[in-house]
């Protein structure tokens, strides 16, 4: 047993020591493996990046409330009414003068202009209440200060000023016939409120004619991830049509919106994966072709088959092997972190960045690998196979 | 023996390699096909859109509503035709995630704006006239749900509510309308403005956005300033824009589709690029000694080169040609099946012929310096090498 695996072991060192003189060939196989596997990470980052920019602005201890039904912010309608019917609720953190603490929230859609393509997105502008900025995780002021409730202010987050024009602080930006002052620019650790415009609610109320209506309402819960109190008071009052969900789970089914992108991501990297499929083949088989002599040699002075064929398949899986960390390197340095945005649950853009992990690459990693496993297996099956008297033919 | 049957002898006298490139070729072109085909028929909305037609919206944004008053204000502008006002219902069936494009339109003015991309027959249009409860349904979103004509269906909305808190309105189906070309879009429906106005309780008289239909292309700058400069310094200010810069301003929101298909598909000709070019220069390598042999029986150089360049070029025609065939069914398949949410996507001919441009391109990139070899091979080298 040990004495085959030493012959298998001098045939894998042979073959692979030898690559050099198939280079151009095994560079072939190579890039074709890595642009594979770069194009399959590039969809995965893309969709992985906007599922952990929208979960990430969920949080556990924020509940949000929305008419039954909406699915969106900015399909749901709240009147004043309703804000304090439900801000009465049992399971609603007090501060410590005994009032709860929540945020009634108007969401409206604002133009922008995309940096990117120079062309107008829908960009949310969120009213909230002061004590609002402080219901978001990780929330921080980067520069300037909070909005002066009942002042044409507005806040802006860093994703919007890295992806649209005209949102510096201290500028002026119109929305129709209103004017508003950039005065902070706030940050929220990457997730999806960054891409947002904050301002007071009612002030936007006022200035985009909406009267007395709120959108969403976010309260924070006496208890993390326990609605159990909010439900059972919109369940007992029929006056009630509406839907309580925590904040995580609020989001997170939002950012299953690009999932299609990962289904079309492998789609793409499979069809083109049975490409270069056919190219390491060929790669294979001719690398079997060329050794066709020295492998017959090594049979007639008593090395088995199995490490003809053993021999072989490791040349294709270290060639693969190479092939898919070459892509990974090259999709990580061009494609991580790439900012981008699209068109989210609520009609606005997202902005997210592509974001690439570890688990993302060992999927490309493992997909060259069993192309370089296919593509070794019939060329070595091959090799296995060669008749020995090869060995004493000149001509090969 | 003509050089066409040498060539092909050459070309296939090892069959697997053969089969290996030619499959790699295959795939290339069908991704290519089937992604372009993809990209257009995700612009149709662009490709499509009627030149004599504008789109009014809030200036905020057009998310943002309009008084009801001002499709009245506008029909007497000069240079139009026809004014039709629309409002996003956000129209679901049975299940949320079933979303139904619902427009809560002006009756009176539907076809007159959108007629030339609605087929609807006279006898349809009449009927959903006089019924406040009518819609009308576009043909793929009729077979996806299996309705037909006659039916009452509910839709939900997720944005508005009736008095009683319901969101769910029944409709009759009066009409089904198709596309005048295959790659319009026939998943919206259409209900009464009015009916919808009057039942739902958020407040009404409020509209989306305005379609208009002008009297010639050429008013459309004189028509667009009129409708904006009307509205100037009111609390809703409108911003106006022909069909085509709306549409094509709604699609780039989603993505650069465009750049991703680009991408993918440079990406892949760059792989099978690598791969049949380096096996050309292979198979012509191993063949050194013949084409040698070729030269001394009183071949030109000429003719070899060209039969090398032959061979590239036939084996880049036949796997593009046969991954076009492909795509084109693969396309067929997805059309045919009735969930599938997109118009008509269809292999056009200037795609084709593209495909064959970079069939010619890849032909010549494979087979150049392979076939300079041979060209400039030496008799003398090329017999004594092995």
């Amino acid at each position: 047993m040990g004495k085959l695996f030493s012959q298998i072991w001098a045939v894998i060192v042979m073959n692979i020591r030898s690559l050099p003189q198939r280079i151009w060939m095994s560079l072939a196989a190579i890039v074709a493996i890595s642009v594979v596997v770069a194009v399959l990470l590039s969809f995965l980052a893309m969709s992985n990046g906007f599922r952990e920019t929208l979960s990430g602005a969920g949080s556990d201890e924020i509940a949000i409330i929305t008419r039954s039904g909406s699915k969106s912010e900015l399909n749901s309608v709240l009147s004043r009414n309703i804000v304090n019917i439900m801000a009465d609720s049992e399971g609603i953190a007090r501060d410590s003068d005994g009032n709860s603490v929540y945020s009634a929230e108007l969401y409206v859609v604002v133009d922008g202009i995309k940096k990117s393509s120079q062309t107008e997105a829908n960009l949310p502008m969120r009213g909230i209440s002061v004590e609002g900025f402080d219901l978001r995780e990780k929330v921080e002021l980067v520069e300037g200060r909070m909005f002066t409730p009942g002042r044409n202010e507005i806040m802006a987050g860093a994703s919007i000023q890295r992806e649209f024009s005209g949102f510096e602080l201290g500028t002026t930006v119109r929305f129709g016939k209103t004017e508003w002052e950039v005065v902070g620019i706030f940050s929220t650790g990457g997730s999806a409120f960054e891409g947002e415009l904050w301002t007071d609610a009612r002030t936007l109320q006022s200035q985009f004619q909406r009267g007395n209506s709120f959108q969403t309402m976010r309260v924070r819960l006496e208890e993390p991830g326990n609605i159990d109190a909010l439900v059972a008071k919109v369940d007992n009052d029929p006056r009630l049509y509406l839907d309580v969900q925590t904040e995580a789970d609020f989001f997170r089914e939002q950012g299953d919106a690009l999932n299609g992108m990962v289904i079309l991501g492998w789609a793409l990297s499979i069809v083109m994966g049975l490409g270069a499929l056919a190219g390491a083949l060929n790669t294979m088989y001719t690398s079997v072709a060329s050794r066709a002599q020295e492998i017959a040699t090594l049979r007639a002075i008593g090395f088995s088959n199995s490490s003809a064929f053993f021999g072989t398949l490791a040349e294709s899986v270290v060639l693969s092997f190479f092939g898919g960390i070459i892509g990974a390197i090259v999709s990580y340095l061009f494609m991580d972190g790439i900012s981008t945005s699209t068109m989210g649950a609520n009609f606005t853009q997202v902005v997210f960045r592509f974001e690439m992990s570890a688990d993302l690459i060992g999927n490309g990693i493992i997909l060259a690998l069993l192309i370089g496993l296919i593509g070794g297996f019939f060329p070595a099956w091959r090799a296995a196979r060669l008749p020995v008297v090869l060995a004493f033919n000149k001509a090969s | 023996m003509s050089d066409f049957y040498l060539v092909y002898k050459n070309l296939t006298r090892k069959p697997l390699r053969f089969f290996l490139t030619l499959f790699a070729i295959f795939i290339a072109f069908l991704i290519y096909g089937t992604l372009t085909s993809f990209e257009r028929a995700f612009n149709a909305g662009v490709e499509l859109s009627a030149d004599d037609r504008l789109v009014s919206v809030n200036k905020i944004n057009f998310t943002q509503p309009l008084p009801i008053s001002y499709a009245r204000r506008v029909q007497s502008v000069e240079g139009i035709e026809a004014v039709v006002h629309m409002n996003w219902f956000g129209g679901y069936y049975q299940d949320p995630q079933q979303q139904v494009l619902t427009f809560a339109v002006d009756e009176e003015n539907l076809m007159n704006v959108y007629g030339d991309d609605l087929i609807l027959s006279d006898e349809h249009h009449a009927a959903w006239h006089q019924n406040r409860q009518g819609i009308l349904v576009g043909r793929a979103v009729a077979d996806l749900h299996g309705w037909s004509l006659g039916d009452r269906i509910p839709l939900n909305s997720n944005i508005f509510s009736q008095d009683d808190g319901s969101t769910v309105w029944e409709f009759d189906i009066e009409g089904i309308y198709t596309g005048s070309d295959p790659q319009v879009d026939t998943n919206g429906v259409y209900i009464h403005y009015e009916y919808f106005n009057e039942t739902q309780s958020f407040g009404g008289d409020f509209i989306g956005w305005m379609g208009i239909k002008t009297v010639d292309p050429a008013l459309n700058e004189q028509v667009i300033k009129a409708i904006d400069e009307m509205f100037v310094n009111s609390p809703f200010e409108t911003e106006t824009v022909p069909e085509k810069v709306f549409n094509k301003g709604f699609i780039e929101q989603l993505m650069d589709i465009g750049l991703i298909i680009t991408s993918v598909v440079f990406a892949s000709f760059f792989i099978i690029l690598v791969i049949v070019g380096f096996s050309m220069v292979l198979s012509i390598r191993e063949r050194t000694n013949e084409i040698g042999v070729m030269k001394t029986l009183g071949f030109q150089s000429g003719r070899i080169f060209r039969m090398v360049l032959g061979e590239s070029m036939l084996l880049a025609f036949l796997g593009g040609g046969l991954g076009l065939l492909a795509s084109t069914m693969f396309l067929g398949f997805l059309n045919s099946l009735p969930q599938f949410p997109v118009p008509d996507i269809i292999l056009k001919d200037d795609i084709i012929l593209q495909a064959v441009g970079v069939m010619i391109a890849l032909g010549l990139i494979t087979g150049i310096i392979p076939a300079v070899n041979a060209l400039r091979l030496n008799i003398i080298t090329a017999l004594s090498r092995r």
